[in-house]
C-alpha cells in the first residue's frame, strides 16, 4: 500500500505553487527594474534602504499572516503600533524629565517592555472580543481600530512625540551589523520565528486547523477559543514591537502617519498568497508578498515613471493575486 | 452475548419546544455492527450527539463498559475510546491527511524541539501511511491538502481517523453518502475489519440493504423512541421500513 | 472568512476611510452676538493650536466670549457634525478651516444663512460668497520662499532637487510645491527632478527619498511640503547616511521640526504664522459685526527659519499650548 502513496520533494512542500508564482513576479520585478536602472537598481545602498524600510511593516504583517490564516482580520495593527510607540517614547521621556534624547540603555528597556505590554493589551482585548463573543474579527477589530488611535492621541494630546533616545536611534533605528542594518536584522529574526512557529509547531498546525474548519478543530479536542486568543495576542505584541521599531526608525512617535499600515500589511499578506477564508498561507509568502509593494515603489521612483502609475500597478498585482487564489480554490471545491 | 459495551436508557433531549429525543434507548454490544435507523427527525443524529459527547442529554442514563458515565465534552469521549465520524465531514480541508488524521493529537519532536511544540511530521506521515494502507484507503499522497482530493477519499480519511483512534466504539453518521460504488465497498469493508477486531460500530444509514449487508444488528428509532430491534439476519428490508412508518411495533423495544 | 465576511470588510474599509469619532457641539441656546467660536481643521496640532491662541487673545481683548471646537481628524465628516452643532448655538460670528474646498460649502452655507458671520481662516471654499473674509497663508509664495531658502542653503554647487508631497489633489500643498517649482527654475545650477506623493505617510516619504538618490546621487536638495513628508524625509537621510549632505526644507514649525532645525536634522522650515492668522480672523468677523467692512481676502506672511536665525524668530515657532 505504501507504494501508493507518495511524499512531494522538499523543495515542492516548500515551494507550493502559490508561493512560487508569487516569488517569479518579485525577480521578474526586481529584474526589469534592474535593467532600466541597473546602476541605481542593483546596489547595496538600494538594497539596504529597501529592506530597511520594510522592517516595520514586515513585522506587523508577521502577526496579521497568523490572524489571517485563522479565518480572521486585524484592521487595528497601524493604531496599536500608534499607540504602543506613544506609550513607549512618553514613559521614555517621563523617566527622564520630558526628554529621553540622552537617556541610557535602562530606558531603552523599559520603552521596549512598556511597547510589547501595550500592544499585547490591545491583542489580547481583540482576542477575548473576537474568541469568546462571537463577534466578528472584522467588526471587533475596526472597533480597536480607531479605539486604539484614540486612545494613542488622548494620551499624547494629539501630536507627535518625540524625545527618543539617541542610544535606540543610533543602533537599532540606523546602526548595522557587518553591513546588515539592526533593524533588518531584528525584523529577519522576528519572520524566522514566526515562520517556524508557524510551520513546524502544533501551535502553527492548530492555527491552520482553526482557520480551515473551526468545527472539526472543536470536534478533535482543540481548545480552539483559547488558540485565537493567543494568534490576536501575538498579532499585537507584534504591532507594539513594530512600534517600538518605528520610534527607533523615525524617532518620532507618529501620529498620523500609519493609517494605512493595516491595509499594506493584509495586503502583504494575501500577496504572498495566505488566503483570506483561513486555513492557508506560509510566512514566506508573507515575505514575498510584502516586499512585492515596497519594490515597485521603490523601482518607479527610481526609473522615473509617472508617479500616478504605482498605485494601480499595486493594486493590479494585488487583485490578481486574489483572484488566483479564489480560483485555484474554487477549482478544488468543485471535485 | 454477554454484556452490553454501551447501554443509554429512557434519554431525553429538548431543543427548547422542540423534543428530539423523548426516553430514547439504544444498545451496543463489543465486536458487533449495529445499525441505527430511523426516517428523517426520528432523533438519530441527536442520539449520537448525546452519546458522543456533543449534546448532553436532558435525562437519563448512560453506562459504559458496565459503569455509569457521563459524556460532558468529546474529548471525554474519545478518552473512553469512542470516535464519532459525523456526516457534516469534520475534517480541515487545507490540511493532509496524515495532518488530520493526527489533528489533536499530533506527535512531536523527541528532547527540546518537542517541547518547544515542533511536530515530528515524518514519523506522522509514515504512521499515517501504513495506518491507511491497512485500512485500504488509497490516496495518490499524504501531504495534499485533503480538500484537493474527491469526497469519497475525503470521507475515507474521516473514517480512517475514528478507527484508527477507537479503541472501542465507532459512531459512523452516514458515512457511505457521498461515496460512488468502489468507495462505498471500501469503507463497508473498513467497518466489517474494526468489528472483527473486537470494536462496537454504530452505523447510521438510509439505505436499508447496505444496512443488512453490513451489520450484525438493526435498532428503529422512531419519532425519539425505540421501537424496534432486530437480527439483521432474521429480517427484511419491508419489515425495517414498516418499523420507521409506525406500520409496526415491538412490545419491549 | 465567508463571502459576507468579506463584504463586510469591504464596508469597513470605506467606514475607516471615512473616520471614525468626532463630537458635536453644544447644542440648544439662543442667539448671542458677543460670541465667537473657531472651528480648526483639526484637534490638538500645533499649527491650530497657535492659531487657537492668537483667536482667543484677539477675541478676548475684543470684549468676546469664545468656544473652540475641532474634529479628531482632518475630514470633512467629521468637521460638518461640529459646523452643524455650533450653528445651533447661533454665535455671533464663526471662524473656521474648511477641511474640504466643496464638501464644506453647504454647512457653512447654514451658517451665513443663520446671520453667523463667517471667516475663513487657513484654508477656504471655493464657493467665496460664504465668508466675510478669508484670511491664510499664501502657500505658493511659502513654495518660492522654500525654493530660495534651499538655493540659499546649497550655494553655487550643482544638483538635483526633490519635491516630497503629501497626497495628490490636497490643494495647500499643491501650491506650496507648484511654488517650489517655480521659482526654483531661476537657477540654473539646480536641477529639479519632480515631485513624489507619499500619502502622508513617513515611511514613504523615506523610501521615495531614498529610491531618488539611488537614480540621483546628486541629489542636493529636498523641500518636504509637511509635517509627516518631512519626519519621512530625515529618516530616510539618516538612513542613507546623507543627513546635512542633502539640504532639507520643510514646511511649518511644530515644536519637533523645531528640535530637528536645531540638531540640524533639517536645514530650514518654512513657518507660518497661525497666531497672526487667527487674530487677524478675529478683526475682520468684529469689524463685519459691528458694522464696519470686512477685507475680503488676506494674506500673511511667512518666514523662512534656519539653524543660525531661529532665535531670532522664536515667535514663529508653533505652540504645543498657549
Amino acid at each position: 500500500m505504501t507504494s501508493d502513496v507518495r511524499e512531494r520533494t522538499l523543495a515542492k512542500r516548500l515551494f507550493s505553487a502559490n508561493t512560487l508564482w508569487i516569488a517569479l513576479v518579485l525577480l521578474v520585478l526586481i529584474a526589469v527594474f534592474g535593467a532600466i536602472r541597473p546602476d541605481a537598481v542593483l546596489t547595496t545602498f538600494t538594497l539596504q534602504t529597501t529592506l530597511v524600510e520594510t522592517s516595520v511593516l514586515l513585522v506587523l504583517s508577521v502577526g496579521m499572516t497568523y490572524v489571517i490564516i485563522t479565518s480572521g482580520i486585524d484592521l487595528s495593527v497601524g493604531s496599536v503600533l500608534v499607540f504602543s510607540g506613544v506609550t513607549s517614547a512618553m514613559t521614555m521621556n517621563a523617566m527622564n524629565d520630558g526628554n529621553a534624547t540622552d537617556a541610557g540603555w535602562g530606558t531603552v528597556l523599559v520603552g521596549l517592555v512598556v511597547a510589547l505590554v501595550s500592544g499585547a493589551a490591545w491583542g489580547l482585548l481583540n482576542g477575548l472580543l473576537v474568541a469568546k463573543t462571537g463577534i466578528p474579527p472584522l467588526i471587533v477589530t475596526l472597533g480597536s481600530f480607531g479605539a486604539a488611535l484614540g486612545a494613542g492621541q488622548l494620551i499624547s494630546n494629539g501630536s507627535n512625540v518625540s524625545g527618543v533616545p539617541d542610544v535606540l536611534s543610533d543602533n537599532l533605528g540606523t546602526g548595522t551589523w557587518f553591513g546588515i542594518p539592526n533593524l533588518v536584522l531584528l525584523a529577519a529574526v522576528v519572520t524566522g520565528i514566526g515562520a517556524l512557529v508557524l510551520a513546524t509547531t502544533r501551535f502553527g498546525r492548530y492555527t491552520y486547523a482553526i482557520g480551515s474548519n473551526e468545527e472539526a478543530a472543536r470536534r478533535v479536542g482543540i481548545a480552539v477559543t483559547g488558540h485565537l486568543v493567543k494568534v490576536y495576542l501575538l498579532a499585537g505584541t507584534l504591532a507594539g514591537l513594530a512600534g517600538f521599531m518605528a520610534l527607533a526608525y523615525f524617532r518620532v512617535a507618529s501620529i498620523t502617519g500609519h493609517d494605512t499600515d493595516n491595509l499594506n500589511a493584509i495586503a502583504g499578506v494575501v500577496l504572498g498568497g495566505t488566503s483570506l477564508f483561513g486555513g492557508a498561507g506560509s510566512i514566506v509568502g508573507t515575505v514575498l508578498g510584502v516586499f512585492i509593494p515596497a519594490v515597485l515603489r521603490k523601482g518607479f521612483v527610481i526609473v522615473g515613471v509617472n508617479v500616478y502609475w504605482q498605485p494601480i500597478a499595486v493594486a493590479i498585482v494585488l487583485v490578481a493575486a486574489v483572484w488566483f487564489d479564489q480560483s485555484r480554490r474554487r477549482a478544488r471545491n468543485q471535485r | 452475548m454477554a454484556e452490553p459495551l454501551l447501554d443509554a436508557r429512557d434519554l431525553v433531549k429538548h431543543y427548547g419546544s422542540v423534543e428530539a429525543l423523548r426516553g430514547a434507548s439504544f444498545t451496543a454490544y463489543a465486536g458487533e455492527v449495529v445499525s441505527l435507523i430511523g426516517d428523517n427527525g426520528a432523533g438519530k443524529s441527536t442520539l449520537v450527539k448525546c452519546l458522543s459527547g456533543a449534546e448532553q442529554p436532558d435525562s437519563g442514563t448512560i453506562s459504559f463498559d458496565g459503569r455509569t458515565i457521563s459524556l460532558p465534552t468529546p474529548t471525554a469521549a474519545r478518552a473512553l475510546g469512542i470516535e464519532t465520524v459525523y456526516q457534516d465531514l469534520a475534517v480541515a480541508p487545507d490540511l493532509d491527511p496524515a495532518a488530520n488524521l493526527f489533528l489533536g493529537r499530533e506527535l512531536r519532536k523527541p528532547g527540546v524541539l518537542g517541547w518547544l511544540g515542533v511536530l515530528d511530521k515524518k514519523e506522522m506521515r509514515r504512521l499515517a501511511t501504513s495506518s491507511f494502507g491497512d485500512l485500504g484507503v488509497t490516496l495518490q499522497s499524504v501531504d495534499v491538502p485533503i480538500g484537493s482530493l474527491s469526497g469519497g477519499q475525503r470521507q475515507s480519511v474521516a473514517v480512517a481517523r475514528s478507527v484508527v483512534w477507537a479503541s472501542k466504539l465507532v459512531f459512523m453518521d452516514e458515512p457511505t453518502a457521498a461515496l460512488g460504488v468502489v468507495q462505498r465497498e471500501r469503507v463497508l469493508d473498513v467497518i466489517k475489519r474494526v468489528r472483527d477486531q473486537g470494536m462496537a460500530v454504530v452505523l447510521i444509514s438510509h439505505n436499508m440493504p447496505e444496512v443488512l449487508a453490513v451489520s450484525d444488528r438493526v435498532e428503529v428509532l422512531r419519532l425519539g423512541r425505540r421501537v424496534a430491534r432486530f437480527r439483521a439476519a432474521d429480517t427484511t428490508v419491508e419489515e425495517l421500513v414498516g418499523a420507521m412508518t409506525g406500520a409496526l411495533s415491538q412490545e419491549d423495544a | 472568512m465567508s463571502t459576507r465576511t468579506v463584504a463586510l470588510l469591504g464596508a469597513a474599509l470605506l467606514l475607516t476611510a471615512c473616520g471614525g469619532g468626532g463630537q458635536i457641539g453644544d447644542t440648544g441656546g439662543t442667539g448671542d452676538n458677543k460670541k465667537m467660536v473657531l472651528i480648526p481643521g483639526v484637534a490638538a496640532e500645533p499649527f491650530y493650536i497657535s492659531m487657537e491662541c492668537g483667536f482667543r487673545e484677539a477675541a478676548k481683548a475684543k470684549g468676546y466670549e469664545v468656544d473652540v471646537q475641532a474634529p479628531a481628524k482632518f475630514d470633512s465628516t467629521l468637521q460638518t457634525p461640529i459646523v452643524t452643532g455650533v450653528l445651533a448655538n447661533k454665535p455671533g460670528a464663526v471662524l473656521i478651516a474648511p477641511t474640504d474646498d466643496k464638501a464644506m460649502a453647504g454647512p457653512m452655507k447654514q451658517l451665513k444663512d443663520a446671520g453667523i458671520k463667517v471667516v475663513e481662516v487657513d484654508t477656504k471654499l471655493e464657493d467665496t460668497s460664504i465668508a466675510v473674509s478669508t484670511v491664510s497663508s499664501n502657500n505658493e509664495q511659502g513654495g518660492q520662499l522654500a525654493a530660495r531658502t534651499l538655493a540659499k542653503l546649497v550655494g553655487e554647487k550643482p544638483g538635483s532637487v526633490l519635491v516630497l508631497n503629501t497626497k495628490a489633489g490636497t490643494s495647500t500643498t499643491d501650491a506650496r510645491a507648484k511654488g517650489f517649482e517655480d521659482e526654483i527654475k531661476k537657477f540654473p545650477n539646480l536641477k529639479y527632478v519632480g515631485q513624489q506623493y507619499t500619502d502622508n505617510e513617513p515611511d514613504q516619504a523615506a523610501s521615495k527619498l531614498t529610491a531618488t538618490l539611488a537614480a540621483n546621487p546628486d541629489l542636493i536638495g529636498v523641500f518636504a511640503t509637511n509635517l509627516n513628508t518631512g519626519e519621512g524625509a530625515a529618516t530616510g537621510l539618516r538612513n542613507a547616511g546623507r543627513t546635512g549632505a542633502v539640504n532639507l526644507v520643510g514646511f511649518d514649525a511644530s515644536p519637533k521640526q523645531v528640535q530637528d532645525l536645531r540638531a540640524g536634522a533639517v536645514q530650514a522650515l518654512i513657518a507660518q504664522d497661525p497666531a497672526t492668522i487667527g487674530r487677524t480672523g478675529v478683526e475682520q468677523a468684529v469689524a463685519a459685526l459691528e458694522g464696519g467692512t470686512a477685507e475680503r481676502d488676506i494674506e500673511t506672511d511667512l518666514v523662512a527659519l534656519t539653524k543660525d536665525d531661529m532665535d531670532a524668530n522664536e515667535k514663529y515657532f508653533y505652540k504645543q499650548q498657549c
